[in-house]
């Protein structure tokens, strides 16, 4: 679980995620799958056998067993209910849902916070419920000036990236969300535009650091802002960088979603999220927006 | 072979000015094989041969024999004098005229890039283009399908597709004599022009994306700067910005400095009627400062609000049949809303109190704001009525939430920043 985290959040770290303007570029060879954990700049490699990182605790060990078979029971007893443990109808005919919320400590444990400081930045992320206990708070300071370690050349990130589902046993879970076709937002930032990444289950390796990105532009001010992205808008990258065969986003097995802000510009910012949810908008009827025949034309 | 270098360096001393001038003329014409340089291409399959022919370096620095001169030190030379468009073009020319073959172009190039911001010229597409002038034309495109498979002058596309990286990075979108020039340099398949194919490509869908666009060019007036962020926060087009005080600096008789700051304030009707409804036992606030970003600006800005009301407190109001008469305001169907045809989210909607006004200050003290509440009485009497109590940090911070203790707490309000949380 902690290594798949690890490869989660080093693709958002490793992210200049802006096709027009990017800030966090690491300009280093690209390994396919062999280099695993994340490695940063000027550092040597960790060559520690993995049996050497494990850490037993014997409290640990018994909240572990005790959560790990609640969840399972969970999970058998859900299946009488309905599929993924929600009742058929409301699996079949649901037209939205809200698919995270902020009410309550508990759901600030489903996010993590990550800046540039992996890299030997400088910028600060904090993540905290706002007063009433209703809605989360993303702040801090960006900072963009590059880390001195020599290959790196961009630098000043922050993300806000969403935890992957797991269930008993840590066994991977995928979100679905085929029946809908736009992401629905209320936030309330300060003027910063911010960008979506959606990571889904891939494949092959080579689509390790796949994630599909839009813009999430801000309008500040006091009031709630009500943002809704179909998710044919969605744009595939890989590594941060724009890819050429560009195809729709696959919604059956949605792992994470991340809210990236990296606009250059040095300061402290915020950004507080009400909640995320997913609605199908029938008057939406676009498959996607770019061009899916010729991708490279020939000049 | 030697009678072919000798020929080299004949044609290339003897006719030196000629090609220089056939190489600049034809670059500028479009035709590829034009007649001058077609005589400079027979003799050189790269660099190689003309490695022992030193070139006359007669504008190199005589008194430093064996000192590294970097191309970042031409640079500096000019900004000593003056930072703008005209010394870094100079400086560009000085280098495309020193040396027919541009020997060091690609550092060159890499440094010149670096040296952009500090003369100011990073977003000027003529500057760009004329950077990508100093490669030299036709000697990079691959001629037959061998050069074009392994990636002919890898480091010179390297060195283009950077600088088309960095148009990308300032959101420049390259023009035609962008594409011209590549072409001319690289040919039509080669990575920088691929790069050039996908600019062109992403930049259009992008450009407009913005729903609340920022203009590029921000008003330098603080006035009209106040003005554009307020309209832009508030949300209503009828809301109306007051100006309720200008800056006004001036030196009194007794020689002290007295400067009013300013103070623009915005409020629509909605807001207005909100007000005169409020309950006047109930005090009203005035936070702030909360920050607002246009583009690399950061403003900041003060909210007049009440607590929400609680919920057993609530008056509703019945509907006016008559504010409309084409359709009914309120309807008292018995229908029930199957799970398929309901587009509501299943949360609670965050309770938070009417906002009234908001303000914008060069200065962020009570007594500012106090004028401004003075001056906003004038069209709601009700203010007058209404305690108002001041709730103002030194720092921004996050904008006010539901529920909060009446007593201004600037020390307890935020919570000491926690570590972030990279290893939960």
């Amino acid at each position: 679980m902690y290594t798949e985290l690890k490869f989660t959040s080093a693709c958002f770290r490793q992210h200049e995620i802006f096709a027009v303007s990017t800030s966090a570029v690491r300009r280093s060879s690209y390994r396919t799958s062999f280099h695993g954990e994340y490695r940063r700049a000027g550092q040597p490699r960790d060559n520690s056998p993995p049996w050497k990182k494990i850490r037993f605790s014997f409290a640990k060990g018994v909240e572990g067993v005790q959560k790990h078979f609640w969840l399972l029971k969970e999970e058998i007893l859900g299946r009488w209910v309905g599929p993924q443990g929600r009742p058929l109808k409301e699996h079949m005919l649901e037209q939205t849902r809200v698919q995270w919320d902020f009410r309550g400590p508990d759901s600030l444990k489903q996010w993590i916070v990550s800046s540039d400081q992996e890299i030997g930045g400088r910028s600060e992320v904090y993540l905290k419920l706002s007063r009433n206990n209703s809605t989360c708070l993303v702040y801090g300071t960006l900072c963009s000036t590059p880390p001195r370690d020599g290959e790196t050349r961009y630098s000043g990130y922050c993300t806000l990236c969403s935890k992957r589902l797991l269930g008993s046993f840590d066994r991977k879970k995928h979100i679905d969300w085929t029946s809908f076709n736009t992401l629905h937002l209320r936030i309330r930032g300060d003027g910063r535009p911010w960008m979506i990444n959606i990571a889904t289950e891939t494949y092959f390796s080579h689509q390790k650091n796949d994630m599909y990105n839009y813009f999430l532009y801000t309008r500040g001010g006091p009031y709630w802002q009500d943002v809704k992205i179909p998710f044919s808008k969605f744009f595939l990258s890989s590594r941060g960088r724009i890819q050429d065969n560009q195809h729709p986003i696959w919604l059956d097995k949605v792992n994470t979603i991340a809210f990236t802000l990296a606009d250059k510009a040095d300061g402290p910012f915020q950004l507080e999220i009400d909640f995320i949810g997913v609605c199908n908008d029938r008057a939406h009827t676009e498959d996607f927006a770019y061009e899916l025949y010729k991708r490279n034309p020939e000049v | 072979m030697n009678c072919a270098r000798r020929l080299a360096r004949i044609a290339i001393r003897g006719f030196a000015p000629y090609a220089r001038v056939t190489a600049r003329e034809s670059a500028k014409c479009l035709n590829p094989y034009g007649s001058g340089v077609q005589t400079l291409r027979a003799f050189h399959v790269g660099f190689g041969h003309l490695k022992d022919q030193p070139v006359s370096r007669g504008d190199e620095h005589p008194g430093h024999e064996g000192s590294l001169v970097t191309h970042d030190s031409l640079f500096e030379q000019a900004a000593v004098e003056a930072q703008t468009k005209a010394m870094f073009n100079r400086v560009l020319e000085v280098f495309v005229r020193k040396d027919i073959r541009r020997r060091g172009h690609v550092e060159f190039i890499y440094a010149a890039l670096r040296k952009m911001p500090e003369f100011g010229v990073e977003r000027d597409i003529s500057v760009y283009n004329k950077l990508l002038d100093v490669f030299p034309k036709e000697v990079f495109v691959p001629r037959n399908f061998i050069q074009r498979m392994f990636n002919h002058y890898p480091r010179q596309q390297e060195c283009a597709v950077q600088l088309l990286e960095q148009m990308e990075n300032y959101g420049i979108l390259p023009n035609v004599e962008t594409k011209v020039l590549l072409v001319q340099i690289f040919g039509e398949k080669s990575h920088p022009m691929r790069k050039y194919q996908r600019l062109m490509y992403w930049f259009p869908k992008f450009m407009h994306a913005n729903p609340y666009p920022v203009p590029r060019d921000l008003p330098q007036d603080p006035l009209d700067l106040a003005r554009l962020s307020l309209t832009r926060v508030a949300a209503d087009p009828d809301a109306c910005v007051t100006v309720y005080q200008m800056p006004y600096t001036d030196v009194s008789e007794t020689g002290a400095d007295v400067s009013l700051p300013y103070i623009v304030g915005i409020q629509s009707l909605e807001q207005r009627s909100l007000l005169a409804k409020h309950d006047a036992s109930r005090p009203v606030f005035v936070e702030g400062p909360f920050p607002l970003w246009l583009r690399k600006t950061c403003v900041h800005y003060y909210v007049l609000r009440a607590e929400p009301v609680p919920p057993e407190e609530k008056v509703q109001e019945p509907v006016d049949p008559e504010r409309s008469f084409f359709y009914p305001l309120e309807l008292n169907l018995d229908l029930e809303r199957d799970l398929g045809d309901d587009d509501s989210f299943d949360v609670d909607e965050v309770e938070e109190g009417p906002i009234f006004a908001m303000c914008m200050a060069s200065r962020g003290d009570q007594a500012t704001l106090a004028k401004w509440i003075a001056g906003l009485q004038q069209t709601n009497p009700m203010l007058s009525r209404v305690p108002t109590l001041f709730r103002l940090e030194s720092a921004p911070r996050e904008i006010q939430r539901a529920g909060e203790s009446e007593q201004v707490e600037p020390g307890l309000e935020d919570e000491p920043p926690h570590r972030q949380a990279m290893k939960q």
